[in-house]
């Protein structure tokens, strides 16, 4: 990864950590309740950027890529989608990590 | 075509929702079961509807003046002319033409004039309070006077309306329109819309002058007024008559009530012609629906059909102006439809409309376990003319594969689309209508894309 890919991929974690939270409070209240159409843009305008960065390896499934406005999403539909990607970045995420070997002398 | 419950839009294929228009859609058979309350013309912040209660009043006591004057004959002439108005098509008639007073009546309706003096010197500030005068005199003759004195402005605002949203006007002649400068009734030839069926002339009134009730009104008096300040309590009740008689034997106590209802103007409001049930009530409703148990055992299938009755209307409102509710009996089974109509007011409504010619949406409902194949033949056989190819089955539980395919199949074979609503379907509904995300007839869409999706391509 590249220190740019490493930037953004921690920007959209944060972002899709954020929306998980925000959205898991309204799916305990009312997990059925329909998603606004104002919310939906924002969510998949995330889960777009995200599918580029984790590429089709990584993706959690592979017939979903963003929500359908006119399929109505509800709270509960949005957060398991969310854990899903929240797991598969972090998977990218420790894939990535490397380590240097030092040797003295 | 025969369209169900047809309003005048309807029949010249003009798709606006009642929501959408400033004046109530007049219905074609039958009259709209509102009614003008000249005291929302007088609590209006409008000063063109303050000029107009104003010209309905100076009408009504120019009556007055002539009675007092040696012209009773004139003055009963004029009020029996102003007593019908079937032109705007107000009030509970199922015909459209309603019966003028006798000349009895009239003289009743203006004996007020002479027998209270606060009357005979200022006159009635508000119309309406004849109600508490005279015995008979309704909400609906009051509504039929005031359309009558000021018919001349209603007449160009249905002229304005009509050119506004393209409904055919024709050349017609009224015989009856009041002239304010000569206070008369005269002969006017003008273009208005006209009933396709009797050809009569049809003037629109704006939405904002109408109630079921008048603000000022015998009922509210007497409960909240009379009793509460006149009555003593171990008094025998008056009755109707002697009520009125007190009325007309304490004009100060009518006026004082007057007043009243002039301070708490701000609680006056017009009611709309179709009234959305509250989320609270919403919920209720369907609590009380999923808990009945399916098929006939004590009435459940009655009580599901009332219930939904009630919240679907409500939950798919203003998208689907309610048409009507009616049963059907095939094969020797009762079948209860609500029908909406289609006003093409959202990209879902405008596609069934092009795609399966559907001017009216059908719902039946079925209170069963399972919906078997042959509810899906019932509805599909209803499905001609002004319907088109669809239509909607509400029941309780997700219809079994054999049953889906079969709709599949049905719209393989003749293009025909039925959907089919469950108790989860509703819930989300209820729940939306609650939350306001979305809007209850989006789940409708939501479903109508499954089922394009489960179409062969």
């Amino acid at each position: 990864m590249k220190k740019e890919d490493v930037d953004k991929f921690g920007k959209i974690q944060s972002q899709i950590e954020g929306l998980y939270n925000e959205i898991g409070l309204l799916s305990k209240k009312s997990p059925n309740d329909a998603i606004n159409k104002f919310k939906l843009k924002f969510i998949n305008q995330i889960l777009a950027e995200a599918n580029s960065i984790l590429s089709v390896a990584y993706k959690p499934f592979d017939g979903f890529d963003l929500f359908q406005e006119d399929e109505v999403p509800s709270n509960s539909d949005v957060t398991m989608i969310f854990e899903q990607y929240i797991n598969c970045m972090e998977k990218l995420r420790t894939d990535n990590i490397s380590t240097k070997e030092f040797v003295n002398g | 075509m025969s369209i169900i419950r047809p309003r005048l839009t309807d029949f010249h294929n003009i798709l606006v929702t009642q929501e959408e228009v400033d004046f109530a859609i007049p219905f074609i058979d039958e009259d709209i079961p509102l009614y003008v309350d000249p005291f929302l013309l007088w609590k209006s912040p409008s000063m063109q509807d303050n000029s107009l209660h104003l010209l309905i009043t100076n009408s009504f006591n120019h009556l007055g003046y002539l009675f007092l004057n040696g012209n009773e004959n004139e003055a009963i002439e004029l009020l029996i002319r102003a007593s019908e108005c079937n032109e705007v098509g107000l009030g509970n008639s199922k015909t459209k033409f309603g019966k003028r007073i006798g000349k009895k009546f009239a003289n009743e309706i203006l004996s007020p004039f002479t027998s209270i003096p606060q009357i005979q010197k200022s006159g009635f500030v508000h119309l309406e309070e004849t109600q508490l005068l005279v015995e008979n005199f309704s909400k609906d003759r009051v509504s039929d006077i005031a359309c009558n004195f000021i018919q001349s402005f209603l007449i160009d605002f249905t002229i304005e309306q009509a050119e506004k949203y393209g409904i055919p006007i024709e050349k017609v002649k009224l015989l009856n329109v009041y002239n304010s400068k000569t206070n008369k009734f005269d002969e006017e030839e003008t273009h208005l819309p006209v009933n396709p069926d009797s050809k009569s002339p049809i003037i629109f009134v704006p939405k904002r002058w109408l109630k079921q009730i008048p603000w000022i009104n015998t009922d509210d008096y007497f409960s909240n007024y009379y009793i509460q300040n006149i009555h003593r309590e171990g008094d025998e009740l008056p009755d109707k008559i002697k009520l009125l008689n007190f009325n007309r034997h304490n004009y100060d106590v009518v006026k004082a009530y007057a007043s009243i209802k002039e301070k708490s103007f701000e609680n006056c409001k017009n009611d709309p012609l179709f009234n959305q049930i509250p989320v609270t009530s919403a919920k209720r409703k369907f609590t009380t629906i999923t808990k009945l148990p399916t098929g006939k055992t004590d009435n459940a299938d009655r009580k599901f059909e009332d219930n939904v009755c009630q919240l679907v209307t409500s939950l798919v409102y203003p998208h689907l102006d309610f048409a009507q509710e009616q049963s059907r009996t095939e094969s020797g089974v009762q079948i209860r439809d609500l029908i909406f109509y289609n006003n093409k007011s959202s990209d879902f409504l405008k596609e069934i409309y092009e795609t399966y010619n559907c001017k009216q949406i059908v719902m039946e409902l079925k209170n069963v376990r399972e919906v078997k194949q042959e509810h899906i033949l019932q509805l599909n056989r209803y499905l001609k003319e002004q319907f088109g190819n669809f239509g909607i089955i509400i029941t309780r539980n997700p219809p079994p594969p054999k049953v889906i395919k079969n709709i599949i199949d049905l719209w393989s074979a003749h293009r025909k689309c039925i959907l089919v609503l469950d108790d989860a379907d509703l819930k989300q509904m209820t729940l939306v209508f609650e939350s306001k995300q979305r809007n209850p007839i989006e789940i409708i869409k939501k479903k109508y894309i499954e089922f394009t999706r489960a179409c062969p391509s």
